[in-house]
């Protein structure tokens, strides 16, 4: 519009210029106002068919061009307000079921309505809104259905007692509507994440509280533990299956925590200790499935496995004590050793199925076997006995690759044992055993068995082991020497000889009186005797008789004739009867000079054995006296032409056996402890008693424990020797001397 | 009963009487956000169907436009080939105009624009001022805009270099610095003058956009709220906080940290004897290292100071100052200086326009003066009667030096940093601040206030 602006006249004449004044028809708000107010109750009425876009956006980016974008905002908010109180008593008027479905209803409405006006306004948007720090229209269209609808007073808790009514009943096994609640759901995520937050998750968290705490009192008081567990372990995977079909992703954790709290942690000692059904019997009977689900059940609880692991390591300890500590059991070193194994391999399978090889699992484990193995000390032996065992069976019932397992499974027990030093002393007995009377079923499972030993606790501990194999090759081609160069004629008729030459130190050797060898014996050995000491200075060779072994012929009175396999004690025995034809047992004591043990033994195996009686006795008894009297069997009779004449021999220490080894190993021990304390006082130069204590233990610890009193005894000793001296002021302080 | 192929693919509009033919797909490539994907949305369209079908007849549905055909053929042009080309007789204005009428305009900046390659620039606009007095800084901002400062009001200008309302410092005390937070936020840093009482100074958050004031953020000393005069302003790598060199009324001298987001003053790093911080004319954070350059230079001090400040222990872990080197018979000076991108130097300039490097590395060691013969000004005949002397300043961008000297900017690139071009714009006289950012340079003249914008061209098709 314009006007043309009259000038006042005063002087003269003055051309004034058009005063161009630009009026916007002062309607233009309201009309424009009220075309887009037709078309939001159109677009609400579904009846939008007949709205050109292209107008209305003309429209509204007019208003905006001529700044009414305030006075349109508002009336939008104002607008929008109204239709959206009109859905609300829509929503009202639903009853029961239905309210769901048109609370969706509608939404989808507002929804879609929202966006045509979004469309409208999209100019407003862009220009009025960042600049006025406003909120866009879309999200303000949600702000006012979150205001009006969701959170008004006669919705706000129909909605959320719905919901959780509605789960309520799908946990008790009814089948719900999925689809509407996750169309539910998903608008309160849509209005933004508190509104989800406050409106559904929490009561959401706190119903299923209540209701899971309800339900595991239920279940605990009537199911055993694995049956819990199951129940546990499907209400965990109905909660995340829940999440995943109508839930949003973060309530996840939340819900598991739930669960996880009211029907694991809450009932964790009772389920984990309960009687006849707990861990212990589910560890007892094998039970890999439950096992497997209580830990991985537990694994979400703080502290779940710990527990597992704690009660698992106590029963451990518990069984492998009775088991170390059963007389019955003692009888047998080899069955007590395979018993261990089995309880090894079991509990390894278990954490290896079912506790998915946790380190911290397997730790206690094997802490818990270090435990009770050391409760008996005749551990180390028996360990030793097995592996004698199965050393010298060898090939027999098993491969070497069997073997090899089974060492390596012998090993894991070495482990824990905490006096290797006695478990050495053992081995030697039984390897030197085994070596001299050529019983070592295999030489590589020897050597094998060595390498372990050797990885195991280095070289030191197994030198001298490697020095009985050394001089098993060595006699051998010394006594192939002998021959060589001793001429056949000098021998001739004379019996063969192998010598084994047993560096001392090397072997277990019992200082032994020689007995009276048979004079045959004798010629040819003191042979050896000259060549041996000729070809080696400075040495000296000392008979072990107690340990040889010998081959003879023997013809009997009824003709049959046999090659006997015997010791040399019962070689000297037998020989007697080439002379004479009765002798008492007084008689052979004097003219062998055998101890009185080792005779009787030895007597017993050719008098009393059935089936391989050389010898006859009289009287018959098994216990011998010394007025009995023996004779040749004359009516031996065998079906093999060798018999191999045992020894009645203890495989097991006696108990005397067993107080002096353990004599010996302590007397052992001495001269390292004192080699420890030295050498840690001679870095140290003054320490105090606690700390020398601690050292030393510390350093001998993987070769056995040092008791402390022999410690301190040890110390004393080294003052007495002036190694060491007490402080003058402090007397807790040692000081090294050099 | 629709016929689909013809129907759905194409689409016929009457823009303001001239009709235009294209596809759905061309169109619908403005995005669902804009006038012309809403207008083809299925919502709105519920009817249009049903109508074609029932017709019959004509299969393209036919919309009507009531726009300028000619702006709208260069906006379909861009929709359809994504470059831009304004024919003569189309104003820039009129087609920005329509494009916010589409919700085009971010794609006609986009395509506007070419990447930032010292380089390739062109004198894109002048644009006048009419501010009286020389201007003090001109800064970028990061959607292309810029802002230019001059006495107590700094002038804003959007990309398409139209002006916003100004921004009035509280009191309009004297801005020293400004700097964008983001495309919307503007911080100003403002001179305290002596002679008033309290609230005058400082820094506060204007928006850019309306020119209101956000919020102003104290400074305290012993919880004790004080007035103080704010130098130069910049932020740390990630916009977290910004920091800006402060002058307290009671010799409370130092670098103030705020929170950009609470808006809470954060730390304030005390000036050490022996190093000028407070009065310091350029910060500059170091990514890699999370320290901060300070430099307070010739002539604001009688001697060029610049220190590296941790401000993890509080510690100064690197100084340079010209004050013990005797004085040459020229009297250079370094007069400006900026860290290089790689971190491991300074780079200063002194008044004759010659460059040199601080090593970073080793705190011994004084400038390496580099042996350039005025190849700025070679091959201009310099004024001789220079009215004011602008001192030449440096900026570094995506592996390039700027040095402004006179009236021309030099363009360095390379390791060796070897002049590679020369910006010399139209009048003006001499640059007295440039700024790099929004894929543009902002140069700012001192006489007339006249701002000179630079951008690079969108790449050649072949």
């Amino acid at each position: 519009m314009m006007n043309g602006g009259g000038g006042q006249k005063k002087r003269g004449t003055r051309i004034e210029p058009f005063r161009h004044r630009v009026e916007t028809d002062p309607k233009f708000f309201d009309k424009s106002w009220r075309k887009l107010h037709d078309a939001i109750r159109e677009i609400y009425n579904h009846n939008a068919s007949g709205l050109s876009f292209e107008e209305l956006y003309r429209t509204a980016y007019n208003m905006v061009l001529n700044k009414f974008a305030p006075q349109l905002y508002e009336k939008l908010t104002e607008n929008m307000k109204e239709h959206l109180e009109d859905m609300r008593t829509c929503i009202d008027a639903a009853q029961g079921g239905l309210f769901l479905e048109e609370l969706q209803r509608k939404w989808n409405d507002h929804n879609k309505a929202l966006t045509m006006i979004r469309d409208i306004l999209m100019y407003m948007d862009r220009t009025y809104i960042p600049t006025n720090k406003k909120t866009p229209v879309f999200d303000h269209g949600l702000e006012l259905w979150r205001d009006t609808i969701v959170r008004s007073p006669t919705i706000q808790s129909r909605l959320s007692d719905m919901l959780l009514e509605l789960i309520h009943s799908e946990r008790t096994g009814e089948v719900i509507n999925r689809g509407l609640m996750r169309t539910t759901t998903k608008m309160l995520m849509d209005l933004g994440l508190s509104v989800y937050q406050d409106d559904f998750e929490r009561p959401f968290l706190e119903v299923s509280a209540s209701f899971y705490s309800g339900e595991s009192q239920q279940f605990i008081e009537c199911c055993a533990c694995g049956e819990y567990l199951k129940q546990a372990e499907r209400r965990l995977s109905e909660e995340s299956e829940r999440v995943s079909q109508y839930l949003d992703v973060k309530t996840h954790e939340k819900i598991t925590t739930v669960v996880v709290n009211e029907m694991l942690a809450n009932h964790m000692q009772r389920l984990i200790l309960m009687e006849n059904s707990g861990l212990v019997n589910m560890l007892v009977e094998d039970r890999y499935e439950d096992l497997t689900r209580m830990y991985t059940l537990f694994n979400h609880v703080p502290d779940g496995l710990t527990t597992i692991r704690s009660v698992m390591a106590s029963h451990i300890k518990d069984t492998g004590k009775s088991l170390v500590t059963d007389p019955e059991r003692l009888k047998d070193p080899v069955d007590f050793v395979q018993r261990l194994l089995n309880m090894k391999d079991k509990y390894d399978n278990i954490i290896n199925v079912s506790f998915s090889n946790d380190k911290s699992f397997l730790n206690a484990l094997n802490s818990s076997f270090e435990h009770f193995i050391n409760l008996n000390n005749r551990s180390p032996e028996f360990i030793s006995l097995f592996v004698d065992d199965k050393l010298r069976k060898g090939v027999k019932e098993a491969n070497e690759e069997d073997l090899e397992t089974v060492l390596d499974k012998v090993m894991m027990l070495f482990r824990y044992l905490q006096e290797k030093d006695l478990f050495e002393k053992y081995y030697k007995q039984h390897l030197a055993k085994r070596l001299i009377s050529g019983r070592a079923a295999s030489d590589d499972s020897e050597r094998s068995m060595l390498v372990k030993l050797k990885t195991e606790c280095g070289y030191q501990f197994t030198s001298k082991l490697e020095g009985m194999f050394t001089d098993l090759k060595t006699s051998e081609d010394t006594t192939q020497g002998f021959y060589a160069s001793t001429s056949s004629e000098l021998l001739a008729d004379a019996p063969t000889i192998s010598v084994q030459i047993l560096t001392t130190g090397s072997w277990p050797t019992q200082t032994c009186n020689t007995c009276n060898l048979p004079p045959e014996i004798v010629s040819v050995s003191e042979k050896f005797r000259a060549y041996y000491l000729g070809t080696h200075n400075g040495r000296r060779l000392t008979w072990q008789t107690n340990m040889g072994h010998a081959d003879i012929k023997a013809t009997f009175g009824n003709g049959s004739k046999h090659e006997l396999n015997v010791s040399t004690y019962q070689m000297c025995v037998l020989m007697l009867f080439n002379s004479s034809d009765v002798l008492t047992y007084r008689e052979i004591a004097q003219s062998t000079a055998i101890p009185a043990a080792d005779l009787k033994r030895c007597l017993q195996s050719l008098a009393l054995v059935k089936g391989k009686q050389v010898l006859r006795k009289e009287p018959m008894s098994r216990d011998i006296a010394d007025d009995d009297s023996f004779f040749v069997n004359d009516k031996f009779t065998s079906k093999l032409f060798k018999v191999k004449i045992g020894t009645v021999a203890a495989q097991k220490e006696t108990d005397p056996e067993k107080l002096e080894t353990r004599q010996r190993v302590e007397e052992d021990r001495k001269p390292q402890i004192e080699a420890a304390i030295v050498r840690i006082m001679k870095s140290r130069r003054v320490l105090d008693h606690n700390s020398i204590m601690m050292e030393v233990t510390k350093q001998l610890q993987p070769r056995f424990m040092p008791n402390p009193v022999v410690i301190k005894k040890r110390i004393e000793s080294l003052i007495e020797r002036e190694f060491l001296e007490r402080d003058k002021t402090d007397r807790k302080m040692y000081r090294y001397l050099a | 009963m629709c016929t689909p192929a013809a129907g759905r693919g194409r689409v016929r509009l009457n823009v303001g009487g001239r009709v235009f033919e294209t596809t759905t797909a061309t169109l619908a490539s403005a995005g669902r956000d804009t006038m012309l994907g809403a207008m083809l949305d299925a919502s709105w369209n519920a009817s249009h169907d049903d109508a074609a079908c029932g017709g019959g007849g004509s299969a393209a549905a036919e919309y009507f436009i009531d726009r300028d055909p000619a702006c709208f053929a260069v906006l379909l042009d861009l929709l359809r080939t994504g470059g831009l080309h304004v024919p003569r007789g189309v104003p820039e204005a009129t087609l920005y105009r329509e494009a916010l009428y589409y919700g085009l305009l971010d794609r006609v900046r986009a395509a506007r624009l070419g990447d930032f390659d010292g380089d390739r620039l062109r004198l894109a606009a002048s644009v006048p001022g009419c501010a009286p007095g020389d201007g003090t800084a001109v800064r970028a901002a990061p959607d292309g805009g810029c802002c230019v400062a001059h006495g107590g009001a700094v002038r804003v200008y959007n990309w398409m270099l139209e002006e916003r309302r100004p921004v009035y410092y509280p009191g309009h005390a004297p801005v020293n610095d400004a700097a964008y937070l983001d495309a919307a936020t503007l911080l100003v840093a403002a001179r305290e003058r002596p002679g008033r009482l309290g609230d005058d100074g400082g820094v506060a958050a204007f928006s850019a956009l309306t020119g209101g004031l956000r919020h102003r953020f104290r400074v305290a000393h012993d919880r004790q709220p004080r007035s103080f005069t704010a130098g130069a302003l910049t932020f740390d790598d990630g916009g977290c906080s910004f920091f800006a060199s402060c002058k307290g009324r009671f010799n409370e001298y130092g670098i103030g940290v705020w929170d950009a987001n609470t808006g809470e003053q954060a730390d304030f790093f005390y000036e050490p004897p022996g190093c000028a911080l407070g009065d310091a004319d350029r910060l500059q954070w170091l990514d890699g290292t999370g320290t901060l350059m300070v430099a307070t230079m010739f002539p604001r001090t009688d001697s060029s100071f610049i220190s590296l400040l941790d401000f993890r222990d509080k510690s100064v872990v690197w100084s340079w100052s010209d004050v013990g080197t005797p004085a040459s018979l020229e009297d250079k000076h370094a007069v400006h200086a900026v860290v290089m991108e790689d971190g491991r130097s300074v780079c200063v300039i002194n008044q004759y326009d010659d460059l040199g490097f601080l090593d970073l590395r080793s705190s011994a060691g004084g400038v390496r003066w580099r042996s350039r013969s005025k190849l700025a000004t070679s091959g201009k005949t310099k004024a001789l009667v220079s009215e004011e002397v602008c001192y030449p300043k440096l900026a570094t961008y995506g592996g390039q030096l700027f040095a402004s000297t006179g009236d021309t900017v030099s363009v360095f690139s390379g390791p060796d940093h070897v002049l590679t071009s020369t910006l010399r714009g139209g009048q003006g006289g001499a640059i007295c601040d440039f700024s790099i950012g929004g894929d543009r340079l902002f140069a700012l003249h001192s006489e007339e206030n006249v701002f000179d914008v630079w951008e690079t061209p969108p790449p050649a098709i072949i």
